[in-house]
């Protein structure tokens, strides 16, 4: 299964660079899920489902999400909203699509073959993650949660506004 | 978490509660006075907390933190740093164009991670801590959003410090790798003479990560723009406390694996303090900017601590807890001029505002003079008697030429140190006349602590005993 391997990097490899040198923010994200994506698989292949689950439930889920509402709550103006209907050219997608592609040929052959991982580790389940985060970990975890106010503190004052700023729509329903 | 576990942790626990309690009344809408004033006081309560644990040390919580007499002393360095800058602080930010009031939620959680890196022994509290402290440190530097020398240096020092932290993860996932363990006592490599290549790789990087938050000299780029983009109340505390946190841990990481048996690491660490001391000092001479001024001096300082810090001596430890009060007093008095001394728009940094301060302000004036004097290490001045103490450390296990580096390092550094203090008193006596303070209560307040400080330096450069006796007892 080492071939798996590295396919499975290849495609993490060449959508990171692929996310840091787009111009445009929303293709960049587009190839970052795919990297996210690729970067479960590879804790699939070292055993680690849960690890692999999580990663794309936190990461190409949830913060995904997030940044593309961020994108869309930043209220860039009438000429992405232009912009927007060009997005879906061809050229745009083919390349996530592709990579995504070969990561779903893959997983489907590695699920119906029989040797699917590299190693053969005890399988983590949910349970001993979370008695390991809550009793040996916990102070970790409040920790985490002092960072994340540190963070958020901090990004309230550094983005307040102080003129009221309407989103588009809104502004257009005022104009008609 | 037993009862003794929450004992233990109270200082810590003290500090992340104030934040919330702080940011609880700036919902309440209470004046900038009245929350400046309480987080005074919880600072106050969190310092006296830890004169409360002093009776059950040493104390492990958990795997993750220990509560040693080496870091409650060290813990105890930084939140004195955070009382010091939250009194300065009101007079600065009273008269800014920003509100002032998310300032001390952060300046709180910063004094959290430096504290939890202090107490740290295992991988996880060490990058939680730090990244605490730089996130915190993120939002205090760029804190004057509207001004572009503010937002260029949170910008750089953002950059910089995400880097420097994929450094030091990636060298935590190597040592991880080889050891199969995060906690420093169980990391001991087995062989005496030399390391596996997958350690050295991992000790190499964590060490650019925390070289960068150290600013030694391979990795200072950043410092001297930080230093004076920063409001000044957040430089004194990114010169004090973020550096006293990072050594802590750097020095509790070294104790624990054992790394000053190894010949190689401690060459790299001593060509690394050699550099520090003569480009930090070298860097200073032509510049017009005292806070430019102090940022160099301080990579030069930190260059010292590292000299105390190689021979890994049972001095050394006290060495440094030595030095870093010594230097905690120094820089946190020279600041403290600095902030007083700024006015609305700018910061008081270019050396020629400080003209003839002496006829205008006596009292800044002197303290500014013995911060000087103390940074430059002249006799009667804790500078003087930390640098002694480094000395006879080097000197002690055979590191002659450091500490030659470090003597002739220190002469070139009174260039610059005494021109401050030159410029203070020349000039003529007839000068401004004085302008009528605003904040009398906050400028007292201000000028006591200074006093306190300034006093601080004088009696470790005359009478150390008493605190190298209490240094001994609590450094093992």
């Amino acid at each position: 299964m080492d071939i798996a391997f590295y396919i499975t990097a290849a495609v993490t490899l060449i959508s990171t660079v692929m996310v840091i040198t787009r111009h445009n923010p929303v293709h960049a994200l587009l190839y970052l899920v795919i990297s996210l994506l690729s970067l479960a698989m590879i804790f699939f292949l070292l055993g680690a489902a849960f690890a692999a689950l999580l990663e794309i439930i936190i990461y190409a889920g949830a913060i995904m999400v997030l940044f593309i509402f961020v994108i869309m709550l930043l209220n860039l103006g009438e000429e992405t909203a232009a912009q927007e209907k060009k997005w879906l050219k061809a050229s745009v997608w083919t390349g996530p699509a592709i990579m995504a592609g070969i990561l779903l040929f893959e997983f489907y052959y590695l699920i119906s073959s029989s040797d699917a991982v590299l190693y053969n580790e005890p399988n983590i389940g949910p349970r001993p993650v979370a008695l390991s985060l809550f009793r040996e970990y916990l102070i970790g975890v409040e920790l985490a949660a002092m960072l994340l106010m540190a963070a958020v503190v901090g990004a309230a004052h550094i983005g307040r506004h102080k003129k009221v700023v309407l989103h588009r729509f809104l502004k257009e329903k005022e104009m008609s | 978490m037993s009862e003794n576990d929450f004992f233990a942790l109270a200082p810590l626990l003290l500090l992340s509660g104030s934040a919330v309690l702080i940011m609880l009344l700036i919902v309440a809408k209470l004046s900038h006075r009245i929350i400046q004033i309480s987080s005074l006081f919880l600072f106050f309560i969190s310092f006296l907390s830890l004169f409360y644990i002093q009776k059950i040390l040493p104390y492990n919580v958990g795997t993750l933190l220990v509560v040693d007499g080496f870091g409650v002393f060290i813990v105890g360095l930084v939140i004195f740093s955070g009382l010091v800058v939250n009194i300065l602080s009101y007079i600065y930010f009273e008269e800014k164009e920003e509100g002032p009031r998310e300032y001390y939620v952060l300046l709180f959680l910063c004094t959290l991670g430096a504290s939890v890196l202090a107490l740290s022994q295992h991988f996880v509290s060490l990058f939680l801590g730090l990244e605490i402290l730089t996130v915190g440190l993120y939002a205090l530097i760029a804190y004057l959003r509207g001004r572009n020398h503010s937002i260029e240096a949170g910008i750089k020092y953002l950059v910089l410090a995400a880097f420097s932290s994929a450094f030091l993860l990636f060298g935590m996932a190597l040592i991880y790798l080889e050891t199969g363990t995060m906690v420093f006592l169980q990391m001991i490599p087995e062989s005496t003479k030399s390391l596996s290549p997958l350690f050295y790789a991992g000790l190499g990087m964590m060490l650019v990560g925390v070289g960068f938050k150290l600013a030694v000299v391979p990795f200072h780029m950043w410092t001297a723009d930080v230093y004076q983009g920063a409001p000044a109340p957040v430089t004194a505390f990114i010169a004090t406390a973020s550096k006293g946190g990072v050594l802590a841990v750097l020095f509790r990481f070294f104790i624990a694996i054992d790394g000053f048996k190894f010949s190689s690491v401690m060459f790299v660490l001593a060509c690394i303090a050699a550099a520090s001391m003569i480009f930090g000092n070298l860097l200073a001479l032509r510049q017009r900017n005292l806070k430019r001024i102090l940022a160099y001096s301080s990579v030069a300082h930190m260059g010292y601590l590292l000299v105390a810090f190689v021979p890994g001596s049972l001095m050394s430890l006290q060495a440094v807890c030595f030095y870093l009060f010594a230097y905690f007093a120094t820089t946190l008095a020279a600041f403290g001029v600095v902030i007083l001394m700024s006015g609305k728009n700018d910061d008081a940094e270019d050396i020629d505002e400080y003209r003839a301060l002496f006829w205008r302000h006596p009292g800044q004036a002197c303290m500014l003079s013995f911060a000087m004097l103390s940074l430059a290490g002249i006799p009667l001045t804790a500078g003087f008697t930390g640098k002694f103490y480094i000395l006879a450390t080097a000197v002690q296990s055979g590191y002659w030429p450091l500490a030659v580096i470090l003597a002739l390092s220190s002469v070139i550094g009174l260039f610059y140190y005494l021109r401050v203090i030159t410029a203070m008193f020349a000039g003529n006596s007839n000068s401004v006349p004085e302008v009528k303070e605003k904040h009398v209560f906050f400028f007292r307040a201000g000028m006591l602590a200074l006093s306190v400080l300034a006093a601080m330096i004088i009696w470790l450069g005359i009478y150390p005993e008493d605190v190298i006796s209490f240094i001994r007892l609590i450094a093992f």
